[in-house]
């Protein structure tokens, strides 16, 4: 029997017991789509815990600190630029930077200040590092006194003659950080007459702003060398002022070693092997991947019991596929014998029973796909009323999966009943009257 | 008359009804010869039907041998005997059966659908076949739109169709009114004869032992004697 002529025939014979069909098709529906469904609000919560942390920063970067390990003389490992230069070879390593943070002051039109975060990283990495602006551009390897700014950054200025109660109730000022003066000091008497004069400010320009959400908001990013260069100059004014301390002077003899770097993985799926990798040479290596890893373990058997929840419905269509073919045949018994007796081979008569309920199994996936499409966006519309964290995403293949799983589940609920119906003797087929 | 066809040799078979051993067909032997028509006559009870099941290979005998073709049927796996069907064999029954969801047509093209004769051709011969039996215009009627006869005709197209040496018919009139059972039969014996095919008949009635060129009354399972009708049978056709 050709596989055409075995699909007409199978459908003839579906179509022949419409209701019955019907209502199994209507089983595995609600099966496919109560496990896509369950399954789709598993990888929802996956995302939104991601959504959750990438708003912390880049999962792609590892943060590597040398914590203790310096002090450790049975490591000699160190964070300084031959070893950048290590993890800039690794594989799947797409760029390194040393990050450096600092506290200081950026200063308005001589007037305004504001505190704020000036992280120095490599300009050339800034882009890769995960920073995007809003407005602007990112740094360059040529910019030498550019910044770029968070978003939040502007509404942190102040005037710096008010005192605090002052400042409450006035206005605070409006800066246009693209157009006004702007500069960075050390000085935190600066604007007030305590100001020192001995200290300069350094004029910078900004070029870029940041999203006014998310990690960096507060934060303003610059190159690295005019950060050591403000930095330097701090150390060298207060060891004039206060004396020089200790581990200044102990750090000073030795060559230039970094607290903290970011090294960019290529993608997601390499940032545990370079982390690891970093690891085991000593250094202490953290990365957002770690937290998502986390939350995804914490909720595993949440997403587990929703996952056993939609099987089970599909176990009940399973069983409600194999039901409907087993009193198909019951009905049928007279009609596979004469099949048998005109030359039907017993491969014939099995694959005929399996094509349909296959065909019940497809069906059933193919409107439960369907029917899982709208129910997952009526599901995001409702927990987005309910402001509840709950998501249900459902990506392509879970679709494709569905509909052959379903598919899947129809062949295996009708091999029972279609190695019953290939069994029937043709002759006591026929004679049933 | 050609050589043999089928060779029945020592068959039995016999059925277990409880601790009642029923000896159906009781050694028996017989040949059926190529492009004759062969009527296996006798009361109910007697075996006939048994012994039709048995050659066309429904059934297994319990011991002795059935050589068709030099093959022994009773060797045969369930898959060889369906494609041994599918090839040699056309099957008229008592009851007609046919598929109930299936049009004149597609039950006559049934035999081809599945020897994957494309559909094109299977279609063409039907066609030709329900002309010969006279029901060109019911192509497309369902079985239960037909009536006893026409569904009978049908079954006959089918048995036919694949022009298979032999056509085993079980009571092929006994559901029809005397005048049809004479139409039937003379289509039967007719299309037999054109294709020069062997037609085996079970019948318990003597009239349509009229058709054979032999019969073999049978009795408990046992041939009770063979007639053979041929001299008179062409002096009558003459």
């Amino acid at each position: 029997m050709s596989t055409r002529d075995l699909i007409d025939m199978a459908l003839r014979n579906l179509w022949k017991r419409k209701l019955r069909t019907v209502l199994t098709v209507l089983g595995v529906v609600i099966g496919t789509v109560s496990i896509v469904i369950m399954i789709s609000i598993g990888i929802g919560m996956n995302e939104s815990f991601r959504q959750q942390i990438e708003q912390w920063g880049n999962l792609q970067v590892i943060q590597v600190n040398n914590y203790g390990a310096e002090n450790d003389p049975t490591k000699k490992i160190k964070l300084n630029k031959e070893t950048l230069n290590t993890f800039s070879k690794m594989e799947y390593v797409e760029a390194v930077t040393p990050v450096v943070t600092e506290w200081m002051y950026l200063t308005c039109n001589k007037k305004y200040l504001a505190d704020v975060s000036l992280v120095g990283i490599w300009p050339e990495t800034m882009e890769a590092m995960g920073y995007t602006v809003v407005e602007g551009r990112t740094l360059t390897a040529e910019d030498k006194d550019a910044i770029v700014v968070g978003g939040a950054v502007a509404q942190q200025f102040y005037n710096p003659k008010l005192n605090w109660e002052m400042r409450w109730n006035s206005e605070p000022p409006t800066v246009d950080l693209f157009n006004d003066r702007i500069t960075i000091t050390y000085d935190y008497n600066y604007g007030t007459r305590n100001a020192d004069k001995k200290i300069k400010d350094y004029k910078v320009n900004v070029i870029g702003k940041m999203s006014d959400s998310g990690s960096n908001s507060y934060s303003v990013v610059m190159p690295l060398e005019k950060l050591e260069e403000i930095q330097k100059e701090k150390k060298e004014y207060e060891e004039k002022m206060y004396g020089s301390s200790s581990s200044g002077s102990q750090s000073k003899s030795k060559e230039k070693t970094y607290q903290q770097v970011s090294v960019k993985v290529e993608d997601m799926e390499h940032v545990e092997e370079v982390q690891q990798a970093i690891k085991d040479m000593g250094f202490s290596a953290y990365s957002l991947t770690d937290e998502l890893k986390a939350m995804q373990e914490t909720t595993k058997m949440l997403r587990m019991v929703l996952g056993a929840i939609g099987a089970i419905s599909l176990i009940v269509a399973a069983i409600g596929i194999t039901n409907t073919m087993v009193m198909a045949i019951y009905e049928r018994t007279k009609e596979i014998g004469i099949m048998k007796v005109i030359g039907a081979s017993l491969s014939d008569i099995k694959r005929l029973f399996l094509a349909e309920a296959a065909f019940i199994g497809f069906a059933g996936g193919v409107i439960g796909a369907v029917i899982s499409f709208g129910m997952s966006h009526i599901v995001n519309i409702v927990a987005a009323q309910q402001a509840s964290q709950m998501q249900s995403s459902i990506p392509i293949w879970l679709y494709a999966s569905a509909i052959l799983f379903a598919t899947f589940i129809g062949v295996l609920s009708g091999y029972l009943p279609a190695k019953r119906a290939m069994r029937l003797s043709a002759l006591t087929a026929i004679r049933t009257e | 008359m050609g050589q043999n066809i089928i060779k029945i040799k020592h068959v039995k078979k016999i059925y277990q009804m409880g601790k009642e051993v029923i000896p159906a067909v009781d050694d028996l032997s017989l040949n059926i010869r190529k492009e004759e028509i062969c009527c296996l006559l006798g009361k109910s009870g007697s075996g006939k039907s048994t012994l039709l099941n048995l050659i066309a290979g429904l059934e297994k005998p319990t011991s002795g041998e059935i050589i068709f073709h030099k093959k022994h049927m009773e060797r045969m796996n369930e898959d060889q005997l369906a494609s041994f069907r599918q090839k040699y064999v056309g099957f008229v029954f008592q009851s007609y059966n046919l598929l109930p969801t299936l049009t004149a047509m597609e039950n006559v093209t049934l035999p081809l659908i599945f020897r994957r004769v494309p559909v094109k051709e299977r279609n063409e011969l039907a066609m030709e076949m329900l002309k010969a039996v006279g029901l060109e215009e019911r192509a497309y009627h369902k079985p239960h739109e037909m009536s006893g006869g026409q569904q009978q005709r049908v079954s006959i197209a089918r048995a036919f169709i694949n022009r298979p040496e032999v056509v085993f018919a079980d009571e092929p009139t006994g559901n029809l009114d005397t005048k049809t059972t004479y139409e039937m039969m003379d289509l039967i014996t007719g299309l037999a004869k054109k294709h020069k095919q062997t037609l085996v008949i079970v019948t318990h009635d003597l009239e349509l032992s009229e058709y054979a060129d032999r019969i073999v009354v049978m009795q408990d399972g046992k041939i009770d004697h063979i007639e053979e009708r041929t001299a008179e049978k062409e002096r009558g056709s003459l």
